[in-house]
């Protein structure tokens, strides 16, 4: 025998077809996410005075906060290759939590709050824990983990809102900064500007630190390297089980306090609040270009997504679009926009 | 195994090959991919009645040849005749409905159908909208029947040996009345006893009027059946000869062209007896056992062996990306504690994967990301916060060094040839400071002028101290590159041989686990 080899690999196939440059499409996917935003923008201006309104605005930027943090949690588990069904069953635990302990403890808010924060960060390590150690498909372990904290957060409460909470529990999803009040004429107040929104500013500022992680630290890197290829990470030292687990937990926990945030803004708590928002998530990331496959995916980018599923909810309620027919256009946005993704992705 | 025979040792194939107007005639090919031309001005033809080898080296063009006649993608240049009429392939549904059937080396079959569904898969017989189970049991049964196999057609696939599996790939390939047929190294994975029967396999369809491209790297197997072969090198045409006419050693050197001194660099390093890696004892169960092996500063030591040997699973083991069972790893005097690769690179060990697509690189990240990956601590401050201008530098460094072709740092490492996907992780270990590197198959699926740069590379580390072990299939590049080399079977090692006192021969023979050639008889 003179030689012993296998068949040489196939020369890297040509990537035929598409004219663009990948530069150019992640330009064109971006611009087309932000492109539909103005556009919805400005024909909701005109269908309805009063859609562009400072307080309207503040008004959509509060609706969004939710499907952002989702969003922003969603989009990192999706960058390495996973998906998180959980958020929206594990935000409503999370309030939940948050709430009996104000009323049955007799905690402080703080305090309250931080421990549905953790509910939800606990969560995240069990999903973890699931898809890294158990090794279970993370569809599979987020799913049982949506049913899972539904079911909890349906039996601590009896099926029943947790209410009477006291107007401190209130300030979080209702609170305002830099609100200016005048007194009128009348003797009434009279609100000048409504302020920023306490879960804006917390949407701001996370979305802010989150996209610092990952655009600019190594552990954000190694989210990327993961979703990229898991194995070349492994062999490159990647702690490959370990960056997994926390996105899930970073997933969790936002979901946690998107979740204090919510029933802060009812200033009740709703065992059956967050139901079907992981979709919501999830669609804000895909809009903003994040592929389900994994190894691509901005935060700028699930913001502008998580702001066009915002806008197209408040616009169309605006101009009286029954709620049905919301669904069926959010829908069609959805498949249209990981259309154009599966064009940019196109061999 | 056969090793040692020649085609003088063997009955000779009756030649029916029979002349006149070939089959299938493809004229000055040419096939240029971004970056590689893969054929240049390539011709073949193939007649009736004939088993005709293709024969060449990695990275010859073969498998690029075999594409475009089955219609996977169509040549940049030139024309395929077949039956007389000039063809262009939009697929390979339209070659095969035509009669050019191939048989992939990874074979294409649903392993969760029964043979008698596969073979019939997207044609099955009907009955109204309802499949007639009857009919296909029975054609699928007739198919095996003409080859002779033994096989059930109610089998679910997934329950075959590959030989069997190898069979029903033939059926369905004669169910479709194919007359010519590609056999992409079918003996590669198959016992002797199941070559015996693929060989009768092959007689019959010969006699039948088929056209057979037979492709393989066991030129002593070739004997048996081949009628005519025909030599490609570096993607270009050396010559057609009867088999008859020709001998193994002609073949080999019309493949490899040069002389080795021309292929590989001369070496600068020279072997000290200084260790760097030692190796002992080392087993993984049931995978291999007993391994033992020092590798020393400045030389390139070898590892050879036939596929599954335990040469990719022993420097897995070493890298901590498998588990080991026994035996303990010594590095420049300390022994290592290495449960994982993490635990493996921080000690300065590096494994460059066989599979650099599914294992080494990050396919969809950019170079400077894909360089950095493993050494991020030095590209980051105390925070975890990467700083790009290190990182760029680090990146533009390697990219130098290694005199990587890339339009920017940022370009996706998969737009990339092969031979510069290579370097990228090669300057990935050597920003990682790795004081031993395990190439595994480096040069598999890259251009000659990159291995030889690869090669030159591989030089200079070792002559800088770093340890070099180089994982190969290719005997001429471990002839050619190294300066001893171990040969394993079975998961163990059966010798370890000064390269320069040593020939393909030996090294061949204890990789058949014959032990010493002395001892042979």
């Amino acid at each position: 025998m003179t030689m012993t080899v296998t068949t040489p690999p196939a020369k890297s196939p040509a990537r035929s077809g598409g004219r663009l440059s990948d530069r150019q499409k992640d330009l064109l996917q971006k611009f087309a996410a932000l492109g539909s935003l103005l556009v919805l923008i400005v024909v909701f201006s005109l269908t309805s005075s009063a859609f562009f309104t400072v307080n309207n605005g503040m008004t959509i930027a509060l609706q969004v906060t939710s499907i952002a943090l989702l969003g922003i949690g969603a989009t990192c588990v999706i960058i390495t290759g996973g998906i998180d069904l959980s958020v929206g069953s594990v935000l409503a635990l999370a309030g939940v939590v948050a709430a009996l302990a104000v009323k049955e403890l007799g905690m402080p808010v703080p305090i309250a709050m931080m421990i549905g924060i953790l509910t939800g960060s606990l969560c995240g390590v069990i999903n973890g824990v699931l898809v890294t150690k158990m090794r279970l498909p993370p569809f599979i372990a987020t799913l049982g983990m949506m049913l899972i904290a539904r079911g909890v957060a349906l039996q601590i409460t009896g099926a029943r809102a947790v209410s009477g909470l006291g107007e401190s529990f209130g300030e979080l999803g209702n609170g305002a900064l830099f609100r200016v009040v005048t007194i009128g004429d009348d003797g009434f107040p009279n609100v000048a500007f409504p302020g920023i929104p306490y879960p804006v500013i917390l949407m701001v500022v996370i979305a802010l630190a989150v996209a610092l992680m990952l655009n600019r630290s190594v552990l954000g890197r190694h989210i990327y390297a993961v979703g990229s290829n898991a194995e070349a990470a492994r062999l490159s030292g990647v702690n490959v089980s370990g960056v997994t687990c926390f996105t899930y937990i970073l997933s969790g926990s936002l979901a946690g306090l998107t979740g204090c945030v919510l029933m802060s803004r009812l200033v009740t708590a709703q065992p059956n609040e967050g139901v079907m928002y992981e979709l919501d998530a999830i669609a804000s990331a895909v809009i903003g270009g994040t592929s389900l496959i994994g190894g691509v995916g901005t935060i700028s980018g699930t913001f502008i997504g998580s702001f066009v599923i915002g806008i197209l909810r408040n616009g169309l309620n605006m101009n009286g679009v029954s709620a049905f027919t919301q669904q069926i256009i959010i829908g069609l946005v959805i498949l249209l926009t990981v259309w154009i993704d599966q064009l940019r992705n196109r061999r | 195994m056969g090793y040692g025979q020649t085609a003088g040792e063997q009955p000779r194939a009756p030649q029916s090959a029979a002349q006149g107007e070939p089959l299938l005639a493809l004229e000055n090919i040419t096939k240029e991919f971004p970056g590689v031309k893969a054929l240049q001005g390539v011709s073949f033809n193939l007649r009736r009645h004939e088993v005709h080898a293709v024969c060449g080296e990695n990275g010859a063009g073969k498998s690029t040849l075999m594409k475009i006649i089955s219609g996977v993608f169509p040549p940049t240049s030139g024309r395929i005749v077949y039956k007389g009429q000039p063809r262009q392939f939009a697929s390979p549904l339209e070659a095969e409905a035509v009669g050019i059937a191939i048989i992939h080396q990874e074979l294409n079959l649903v392993p969760h159908l029964s043979v008698a569904e596969n073979i019939y898969l997207a044609r099955e017989p009907r009955r109204g909208f309802l499949i007639d189970r009857r009919k296909l049991r029975a054609d699928a049964k007739a198919c095996l029947d003409r080859l002779g196999v033994a096989v059930d057609p109610d089998r679910l696939v997934r329950e075959l040996s590959v030989a069997q599996c190898q069979m029903v790939e033939i059926a369905k390939a004669l169910s479709l009345n194919a007359e010519v047929l590609i056999m992409d190294e079918p003996t590669s994975s198959l016992t002797e006893q199941e070559t015996r029967l693929l060989f009768k396999v092959i007689h019959d369809l010969k006699a039948a009027g088929v056209g057979i491209i037979y492709i393989s790297h066991r030129l002593d197997e070739m004997a048996e059946i081949v009628d005519r072969v025909t030599v490609l090198r570096d993607g270009r045409y050396v010559a057609t000869d009867d088999f008859a006419m020709t001998s193994v050693d002609e073949i080999v050197a019309r493949m490899v062209g040069r002389s080795l001194e021309e292929k590989f660099p001369e070496r600068t390093s020279r072997p000290t007896s200084d260790v760097i890696l030692a190796v002992r004892g080392l087993t993984r169960n049931g995978v291999f056992s007993d391994i033992d092996f020092e590798l020393r500063r400045g030389e390139i030591l070898g590892f050879a062996g036939l596929m599954g040997a335990g040469r990719t699973e022993v420097a897995r083991a070493i890298f901590g990306a498998d588990a080991i069972d026994a035996g303990t790893v010594t590095l420049e005097g300390r022994q290592l504690v290495i449960r994982s690769p993490r635990d493996a690179i921080a000690a300065g060990l590096a494994y460059l994967s066989e599979d650099r697509k599914a294992q080494g690189l990050a396919v969809k990240m950019p170079v400077d990301a894909n360089m950095t990956l493993a050494n991020m601590d030095e590209v980051s401050n105390r925070f975890g916060l990467i700083d790009f201008a290190k990182h760029a530098k680090a990146a533009r460094e390697y990219i130098d060094l290694l005199s990587i072709k890339t339009p920017s740092i940022k370009q996706p490492v998969r737009l990339l040839s092969g031979g510069n996907q290579q370097k990228i992780i090669i300057g990935k270990w050597l920003f990682r400071k790795s004081r031993v590197l395990f190439f595994d198959e480096p040069t598999r699926g890259i251009d000659v002028g990159a291995k030889f740069a690869i090669y030159k590379i591989m030089d200079e580390l070792a002559a800088e101290g770093i340890g070099v072990v180089l994982i190969s299939s290719e005997l001429p590049e471990i002839l050619g590159m190294t300066d001893r080399v171990c040969v394993f079977h079975h998961g163990r090692i059966t010798g370890v041989l000064e390269t320069a006192r040593t020939s393909q021969e030996e090294i061949m023979h204890y990789a058949s686990g014959y032990g010493r050639p002395d001892s042979r008889h």
